[in-house]
């Protein structure tokens, strides 16, 4: 399990091509492809309904596509068995949007549990090293052993984020991480995720709706619409691009004042 | 003694390694090497303890100020930058300078970032509650138990007597829904327990009554039974396993996604909404189902009458009011609102008390069911000595 960045900077984590994804006759994807380059954090971003969440849920191979193919780390996932993906969910660690976390556990067992249940760690050290992940989450120590019921909305996103991140994982996916919390909480968030990204040699894929995360948070931003990934570039870029889908996403009136920050609107109204 | 000495962390050889030397100016030098990640580490890292181990056997670097941290980690996760960390904090904390530069740079951001947010070593310990302190907090659970459902009885009258007042207020569709639920659907397993626990009283009753040649008694002993106390008794026992849980399973849920309070914030009372439909519907479904539950187990009684005791229908329900009259049926009938009030009350109470996750969902229920069946066993107990003392 090599996790520092040995990795080939230009290979991609993970590669969609060809997705389509279907509820009854309603399919929300439609030949998507999208490659996810190693060491970048990922904003994907679209209106309401383009389908983020579903796209989240196949890349971390809880919803098999209709149609399509799913490469993570190099390999082919969509032809394996439950048995053989279990090692590539390893590699990939899910912040789901509510948290999901285990609400008869505490904050340290909800962490505990997946180190618990792939390494053969008992005992003080996976006490230790479950800690260290609550407080490399930004958790305060003493949050370990509340249940999540006796949380905050902003220490639930971090406990789930600390679980996502207990086996050390090599793609991390983030459903809205910072819906729900205050601006100042949201940009800690994101500050986090950079520094973690950093020293971790992560590479984070986030669904979002916060601006800040989409214009400052992340490298690249993936743009959901017309049932696949219209364009995928930095956000300064795409806000100047001619496409009016696009246009209308990052030039509603309060997108714009973020591209106007960027210095985006005057090379764009020319 | 060898100046670089390794201090492996694995006995495989080709595992997590760390040589700590002493450095050309008399500092201490620590070389890390190898793999330091969880696939490595052995199950309960020791590096840093060994690392004490031989600082001790070694006094000219051990008091020194300076230390250097170098090497080649061939990969270093969280985990193995967690037992790099510590060790440096360690070492920081004696009071020496550690110095990380000569380590890559990636590699050295991670030690830095775990080291910066180093968990205290030592949790504090929950504190272990005595025997006196738990018998204490008991009674007092129980105290606080019995004062809730007596505040809820007492919510419950006072919205109940006044929609009593106003009965066209009464939700009658939730009355009639809840009336399908507990009482339409039930009707195949009441019937059908019912029959068959006729057929066992039957069997029972006829196994020594016919070696007095008083088969005929089975009548008067399945029918009085059935009437009074099993009738009523199983049905009510049926009710709380089968109602009163889902009344609990569904307030509780619906506590925990907070269905409950956007009904409060709306402007609709959740006791009137939810609660009295319910305890209606429970009111009148009860008695209906104990009359089919008597007809079913006197129909079961029957059954093993005629083909096991030589009794035939003609002349077991035809013996049927000689040893029964409507007196026998209403004091079994009596008792089934009071086991309707009782369930619905204790279904609801506990689903409203929910509070915090989906475990204690399930705690609710367990309770709920076990507190209303005893009960329901309690009042039909208390109901027996009633009668009795009554005369009938």
């Amino acid at each position: 399990m090599e996790t520092m960045p040995t990795v080939d900077e230009h290979a991609p984590v993970a590669r969609l091509t060809g997705i389509r994804n279907c509820f009854g006759s309603d399919c929300v994807h439609e030949g998507l492809d999208l490659d996810i380059p190693a060491g970048q954090i990922i904003a994907l971003v679209g209106g309401s309904g383009s389908g983020k969440t579903v796209l989240l849920r196949t890349l971390s191979m809880l919803r098999e596509p209709d149609a399509g193919r799913l490469e993570l780390f190099g390999v082919d996932a969509t032809q394996f068995g439950e048995r053989r993906r279990i090692a590539l969910r390893r590699r990939v660690g899910l912040l789901f949007q509510g948290g999901a976390l285990f609400t008869a556990l505490t904050v340290l067992e909800n962490v505990m549990l997946p180190i618990r249940e792939h390494t053969t760690i008992r005992g003080k050290w996976l006490t230790d090293l479950a800690m260290s992940k609550v407080v490399l989450a930004g958790l305060p120590a003493d949050s370990a052993d509340k249940y999540p019921a006796e949380l905050s909305g902003g220490m639930v996103k971090r406990a789930a984020l600390a679980r996502a991140l207990a086996l050390d994982p090599d793609l991390l996916i983030l459903d809205e991480p910072t819906s729900g919390l205050d601006p100042i909480a949201a940009a800690r968030f994101d500050e986090l995720i950079r520094e973690l990204t950093d020293s971790l040699g992560l590479t984070v894929i986030q669904a979002t709706h916060d601006l800040d995360s989409i214009w400052r948070g992340s490298d690249v931003v993936a743009f959901l619409a017309r049932k696949r990934v219209l364009a995928m570039a930095p956000a300064t870029e795409l806000a100047g691009r001619d496409d009016p889908e696009l246009q209308a996403y990052f030039q509603g009136a309060r997108s714009w004042e973020y591209a106007k920050l960027h210095g985006v609107a005057n090379s764009s109204t020319a | 003694m060898p100046a670089n000495e390794s201090i492996t962390a694995s006995d495989t050889g080709n595992g997590p390694m760390l040589e700590p030397a002493r450095g050309s100016e008399g500092e201490l030098c620590l070389h890390f090497s190898g793999p330091w990640d969880l696939a490595h580490l052995p199950s309960e890292p020791d590096a840093e303890a060994r690392l004490a181990t031989w600082l001790a056997s070694h006094p000219e670097v051990a008091n020194g100020r300076q230390a250097t941290v170098e090497g080649a980690l061939s990969a270093l996760d969280s985990a193995g930058a967690l037992v790099i960390a510590r060790i440096v904090d360690g070492l920081e904390h004696d009071g020496r300078q550690v110095n990380l530069d000569a380590l890559p740079a990636g590699q050295r951001k991670l030690i830095d970032l775990l080291k910066g947010r180093l968990a205290p070593r030592e949790r504090p310990k929950p504190r272990r509650t005595g025997w006196l302190a738990m018998i204490g907090r008991a009674t007092v659970g129980k105290l606080i138990e019995t004062n809730a459902f007596l505040a809820f009885v007492g919510e419950l009258s006072m919205q109940g007597g006044r929609l009593l007042l106003m009965p066209w207020r009464v939700r009658w569709r939730e009355v009639v829904a809840e009336i399908e639920a507990a009482g339409l659907r039930a009707l195949g397993i009441v019937g059908l327990l019912s029959f068959l626990i006729g057929m066992v009283m039957a069997y029972q009753a006829g196994a020594t009554l016919s070696d007095y040649g008083a088969n005929i008694l089975i009548v008067n002993l399945v029918a009085i039974l059935t009437l009074r106390e099993m009738g009523p008794l199983l049905t009510a026992i049926i009710v709380a396993g089968r109602t009163g849980s889902s009344y609990t399973a569904q307030l509780g849920t619906m506590r925990i996604t907070e269905e409950i309070d956007a009904l409060r914030a709306i402007g609709i009372s959740p006791f009137e909404m939810l609660i009295l439909p319910k305890v209606i519907a429970l009111m009148i479904v009860l008695p209906l189902l104990t009359v089919f539950a008597n007809i079913l187990g006197l129909l079961g009684g029957a059954v093993v009458a005629a083909y096991r005791f030589e009794v035939s229908f003609a002349v077991y329900f035809d013996r049927l009011p000689e040893v029964v009259n409507l007196t026998t049926l209403l004091l079994g009938l009596v008792k089934t609102p009071v086991f309707a009030i009782v369930i619905a009350l204790i279904g609801c109470m506990q689903g409203m008390r929910v509070a915090g996750s989906a475990l204690a969902v399930g705690r609710a229920t367990t309770v709920s069911v076990v507190q209303a069946t005893f009960l329901v066993i309690v009042i039909d107990a208390l109901f027996s000595v009633l009668f009795n003392l009554m005369g009938y």
